[in-house]
């Protein structure tokens, strides 16, 4: 019984295993028709993996590709190093910030002694409860307390407790609605304005 | 000998071993040089930034084998359907071909065989630049395609039964 193509392919490769592989070479050995038929297969991947693209024009684009790598993504994971980074700023950026960086000190010269007088006012009577960052304001805490923050607008006791990063929360206590005998409070975010 | 991908000398020792494999398994999928450039270029990008370790050169290739011949065949795929592709590997410059004694096949065959892999169905195509131009065993390509061994068989048998059918015989010239 002769070799099918399939049979000839796989020991062509060289992936028949051995009892197989045997016997193919011993059938090869007086079967003319399938020594032809192998002899034509061989051909044909002669043929076929001869018309490779050869070593010397692959070396170009070898070159080529390591290049681009090298630049773009080898040497730029060298520059880690926060010291030996780059940082360059164009000039008007910086002249921008350092402009802004003046008028910020000269706005915080001409205006702040008034106005950081009143924020000293405050800060003393605004005090941390123990558990984090809850933070309450009492106007009825002391005398000179009340007469401080009397003398400011709500508004503007909210805005500066915003400002320095309190979340702050309203309540109206002992405050009864008429007609109602229910305490209702009164929540006002500020800071989702 | 393991790999890291992301170490600078573990990439060049790939790089160096492996690029001319995977530069041929684009190319023969493709038949373009620029094309199968651009898709080493990035499937060696993607080993390098995914930073991942290989026991072995060999798995390391397989990786960027399998990479490179998925990237071949999404740009095959997306060739046949963007018109300005096809046009553009239609007019690609043939590649240089050496002369002298040492060339073993003459361009005219070499034309004849490339027309002919381009016409193979995608799978058996896989198959077949697998074994005859990246120089894998049955079981490499079985790993890299992720499918059986005996599969690889049939494909290959199969992959060279087109293509005998497709090449005139009495054209193609081994020396």
């Amino acid at each position: 019984m002769c070799l099918d193509d399939q049979i000839l392919n796989t020991y062509l490769d060289g992936e028949l295993t051995e009892p197989w592989k045997t016997q193919v070479e011993e059938h090869l050995n007086y079967c003319v028709a399938c020594k032809t038929r192998f002899e034509q297969l061989r051909s044909l991947h002669a043929v076929v993996s001869g018309s490779r693209l050869e070593d010397e024009t692959i070396a170009v684009h070898q070159n080529r590709v390591l290049q681009f790598i090298e630049k773009n993504y080898m040497e730029k994971r060298h520059k880690v190093g926060f010291l030996h980074r780059d940082f360059r700023v164009k000039t008007p950026m910086l002249l921008t910030a350092a402009a802004a960086f003046v008028f910020v000190l000269v706005g915080a010269l001409l205006l702040g002694p008034g106005k950081q007088a009143d924020a000293n006012e405050l800060i003393p009577r605004v005090l941390p409860a123990s558990e984090g960052s809850l933070v309450q304001v009492r106007a009825t805490e002391g005398l000179a307390a009340s007469q401080v923050l009397e003398s400011f607008p709500l508004e503007e006791i909210l805005k500066y407790l915003d400002a320095k990063g309190y979340a702050v929360e309203l309540r109206v206590k002992g405050i009864q609605p008429v007609g109602e005998a229910m305490m209702v409070p009164t929540e006002e975010s500020p800071a989702a304005e | 000998m393991e790999i890291k991908s992301s170490e600078n000398e573990s990439f060049r020792h790939v790089y160096e071993e492996v690029f001319p494999v995977v530069m041929r398994v684009a190319y023969h999928v493709t038949y373009n040089m620029d094309v199968s450039e651009d898709i080493c270029q990035e499937a060696f990008i993607r080993f390098y930034e995914k930073n991942i370790d290989f026991r072995s050169v060999d798995e390391a290739k397989y990786w960027l084998i399998r990479v490179t011949k998925n990237l071949a065949i999404n740009v095959m795929k997306r060739k046949s359907r963007e018109q300005a592709m096809v046009e553009k590997i239609k007019k690609a410059p043939k590649v240089p071909m050496r002369n002298g004694e040492d060339a073993l096949i003459d361009s005219e065959t070499r034309t004849l065989v490339r027309e002919a892999v381009e016409k193979l169905p995608e799978k058996l195509k896989a198959v077949l630049v697998l074994k005859e131009y990246a120089d894998l065993n049955y079981k490499q390509i079985a790993g890299i395609l992720r499918i059986s061994e005996s599969n690889v068989k049939v494909r290959v048998h199969r992959a060279r039964k087109i293509m005998e059918s497709m090449l005139d015989r009495e054209e193609m010239h081994v020396s």
